[in-house]
């Protein structure tokens, strides 16, 4: 009983923002035009997140993929504005991720470094780097091809409704994501790593090649979501990124209050990020300021979070 | 000479009876021994006089004076103190941080605290225990298991001016299970000077030689129930099996079912690896060693140089015809199973299904099967006799004996070439311990090499064929089990190596 309140919890206030803002914006919250803008607006978001999931079921965590998505924009925007051609630009930005990402598990499985100091210190590496091609400009206008910024534009008519490329992009990459980390060995191996490491580590389980893989998947799917954003706003510069971190971070914390045993699952992940996207465009659309909007969107993660472990029956210390 | 009473102990967890209306009786100067199966109640009989769990119903009484026992704080003032099972340290800290955690540290003007006091008060709880080789400076995580399990105990005799009434009653939760032999001794002299103080002594035990050795009376749990107490030299072995298990179990150990076969499994000659050397022996299909010797004499390291953990650096090791494994995942591919010491620092995911604990080192391919894992665990589970509601509950939910099912289930499925068993019965009850030993026959007898090492002298005698003796990582003894007994055995740990 207390185990269902407890993962219902989220959930329930989930569903009371929802009904507070359909009554509070009556007519334009709750249309077709208004949730396929929220999912448009989350792609980014989403994508980040259900690939940070992957780290966080083995209890590591990445805070570099901000500055990766941005160094990825960068990257791709760099290449087109050298006259590149637009699908070379999206390999290399995509290889940058990856390369990235081993980077990071490198540091964290190879060498032993705990994964907030390593990522912690890619993040100003990756930052930094962004700054130094860029020369800490933005890059827009002419630079940026059309066949680049116009697919962020353009989508697949449904009924009627043209659902937007973008979150199609986010929506195969949490297929994906919930395939590898719910449907297949390597994911019950994470999941195990997650549980016990050292335990895994004598069933035979090759942890550090695995994390060293985990890590590059994130990194991976953080330079695809950088490449997203800058063809959203058809431009690069070196912080756009910057805000995806903590908020990938926040919507896998939502999640892991959902699940059974607290364990990060990639579905619960895409439900707190819904969560944050529609508070996010809720309390915009009700003219709230944004400082303020900061103050509530961190305060409903960490009641959430709390909430969670204090209805755990057997929490001691 | 105090007298405590406790009369009609009841605690429910939901419609679950944990303790049903269970007395106690215990008399100053006298060791008595609670004992029963996991899940029968004494765990939480334990937390009850510890003031940690509150009992439904409850009369407590010491010398005639009625108390209560609703906190920690109650308990510690009336005089009862707690020796725990589970060795939880602070390893980073120093030994004598770690013995006076959670009490007042004496300070010096009330503000500082006096190291110098602290460490004092923690030698002398030490050399209480006759264990004053311990050095209270050190970082408690440089201790070997039974070092700190000696710290563990020592610490429930720190003096402590401010809170310290005399203590009435000492109970100590199962504080053999980590050490060897010798260190068990000490710790039987310790309780002899303990009773000889006034107090009375609680003895929670699986080990039915050590109670009936040490203990002035018995008391034993079952579901919750009492279901004898009385005098230990009115009671006898098999009457005590009979009152934990409700059911007759055959005693000794199973008997082997054939002779090792011929083929070769291990072959050891002159290995030295890391702290061992020495290390001369042949393993054949079908055959049972036992790895023996002092506390952290090398037995765990010998058989972790078999998973990969502990690379050779001369003589000439081979594993059915070729080198040994590099590392966990290429010990399991070539069929050694390996059961871990630490069940659950190193052996379980606690919070994750028992399915999927088993399945763990025999997944393959690439997609995920449900399907094949359930039915993996069922059989393995059933052969067991795992006893759990269903396969896809967490692990943390099973008391020990039947994580350790877990363990062998994961082990033995595909029946593995060599068998690596570290403590295998470590924390197991009765009735579990005799499934374990059962499993084990059979898997040898179908032709699985075993490799097991154990603190608990006659297990090792009474399942192994052979018995290799360690001496300081040094192999001294291979020794024939045939007409060996517990006291030659433990004479060999001491005996030099012949030339």
């Amino acid at each position: 009983m207390t185990h269902t309140l407890r993962q219902s919890g989220t959930l329930l206030g989930f569903a009371a923002i929802l009904v507070f803002l359909t009554v509070q914006l009556p007519g334009t919250f709750l249309t077709t035009q208004n949730l396929i803008n929220i999912t448009q607006q989350l792609s980014m978001l989403a994508v980040v997140a259900a690939t940070m999931t992957i780290v966080m079921v083995m209890n590591d965590f990445d805070l570099s993929v901000g500055s990766m998505a941005s160094l990825s924009g960068i990257v791709a925007a760099v290449l087109f504005s050298m006259g590149f051609p637009v699908w070379f630009g999206l390999l290399a930005a995509l290889g940058v991720g990856l390369i990235g990402g081993l980077f990071n598990g490198f540091l964290v499985s190879v060498l032993g470094i705990l994964p907030f100091v390593a990522t912690l210190g890619t993040l100003t590496v990756f930052s930094g780097t962004a700054f130094l091609i860029s020369d800490g400009k933005t890059i827009f206008g002419r630079d940026i091809p059309a066949g680049f910024s116009g697919f962020a534009r353009a989508g697949i008519d449904i009924n009627n409704v043209k659902v937007p490329f973008l979150t199609l992009a986010a929506l195969a990459v949490i297929a994906v994501c919930w395939f590898v980390l719910e449907q297949t060995n390597f994911g019950r191996r994470l999941y195990a790593i997650g549980g016990n490491r050292e335990a895994a580590y004598l069933a035979g389980i090759r942890v550090k090649r695995l994390r060293l893989v985990a890590f590059a998947l994130t990194g991976l799917g953080a330079a695809g979501a950088g490449l997203m954003y800058a063809a959203r706003v058809a431009s690069a510069n070196p912080t756009q990124g910057s805000g995806l971190m903590l908020d990938a971070i926040a919507a896998v914390f939502l999640g892991m209050t959902m699940s059974r045993y607290g364990e990060p699952r990639v579905m619960y992940t895409l439900i707190g990020v819904l969560m944050l996207g529609v508070l996010d465009n809720g309390l915009t659309q009700l003219r709230v300021d944004s400082y303020i909007r900061e103050i509530l969107v961190g305060l409903i993660v960490i009641s959430a979070v709390a909430t969670a472990s204090f209805s755990k029956q057997t929490r001691r210390v | 000479m105090n007298h405590l009473e406790f009369r009609n102990i009841c605690k429910s967890y939901g419609s679950a009876k944990a303790l049903d209306g269970v007395d106690l009786s215990l008399r100053g100067g006298q060791v008595h021994a609670l004992m029963g199966e996991n899940g029968a109640g004494k765990s939480t009989l334990i937390k009850v006089l510890a003031g940690v769990v509150h009992a439904d119903a409850l009369t407590a009484k010491v010398d005639g004076i009625e108390i209560t026992l609703t906190s920690a704080q109650a308990a510690q003032r009336v005089g009862f103190r707690f020796i725990h099972q589970e060795l939880n340290i602070v390893p980073q800290v120093s030994v004598a941080e770690n013995m006076l955690l959670g009490r007042t540290f004496p300070r010096r003007f009330g503000l500082a605290v006096d190291w110098r006091k602290v460490n004092a008060r923690a030698q002398d709880a030490l050399a209480f225990l006759g264990a004053d080789h311990i050095n209270v400076g050190a970082p408690a995580g440089d201790l070997n298991t039974g070092d700190r399990m000696l710290m563990k105990i020592a610490a429930a005799f720190v003096f402590d001016p401010v809170t310290d009434e005399r203590a009435v009653l000492y109970v100590l939760d199962e504080p053999t299970a980590a050490l060897t032999s010798a260190e068990s001794e000490l710790l039987f002299d310790v309780i002899g000077r303990l009773a000889a103080t006034g107090a009375a002594v609680l003895y929670v035990s699986h080990r039915i030689d050590e109670v009936l050795r040490i203990c002035d009376s018995v008391t034993v749990l079952r579901d919750g129930q009492l279901v004898s107490s009385g005098p230990t030299s009115e009671t006898n072995k098999a009457q005590i099996i009979r009152d934990m298990t409700g059911r007759d179990v055959a005693d000794a150990y199973p008997t082997a079912a054939a002779a090792p076969r011929p083929n070769l499994i291990v072959g050891m000659a002159g290995v030295s690896a890391g702290p061992l050397s020495d290390i001369t022996f042949e393993l054949r299909a079908g055959e049972v060693i036992g790895i023996a010797g002092l506390a952290n004499a090398g037995q765990s390291i010998l058989l972790e140089t078999f998973m990969g953990l502990n690379p050779i650096t001369s003589g000439h090791a081979q594993l059915q015809g070729g080198a040994l494994p590099r590392s966990p995942e290429h010990a399991w591919k070539r069929g050694v199973a390996y059961l871990p010491k630490e069940r659950r620092s190193e052996g379980l995911m606690l919070n994750m299904s028992i399915r999927s604990n088993i399945a763990l080192p025999h997944l393959t391919g690439v997609q995920a099967s449900v399907r094949r894992e359930r039915q993996m665990a069922e059989t393995l589970g059933r052969q067991m006799r795992l006893k759990c509601e269903h396969l896809d509950q967490p692990v943390a939910q099973l008391s020990g004996g039947n994580q350790q099912k877990v363990l062998f289930a994961r082990a033995l499925h595909g029946l593995p070439d060599l068998v690596l068993l570290d403590e295998p019965t470590r924390g197991v009850d009765v009735g579990a311990k005799y499934d374990i030993y059962c499993t084990v026959r059979e898997a040898s007898s179908k032709g699985c090499a075993v490799l097991m090492t154990s603190s608990d002298l006659p297990e090792l005698l009474g399942m192994c064929d052979r018995i290799l003796v360690l001496q300081d990582g040094r192999q001294a003894h291979m020794l024939d089990c045939d007409g060996l007994s517990s006291s030659d055995l433990l004479s060999y740990f001491y005996a030099p190596k012949a030339a």
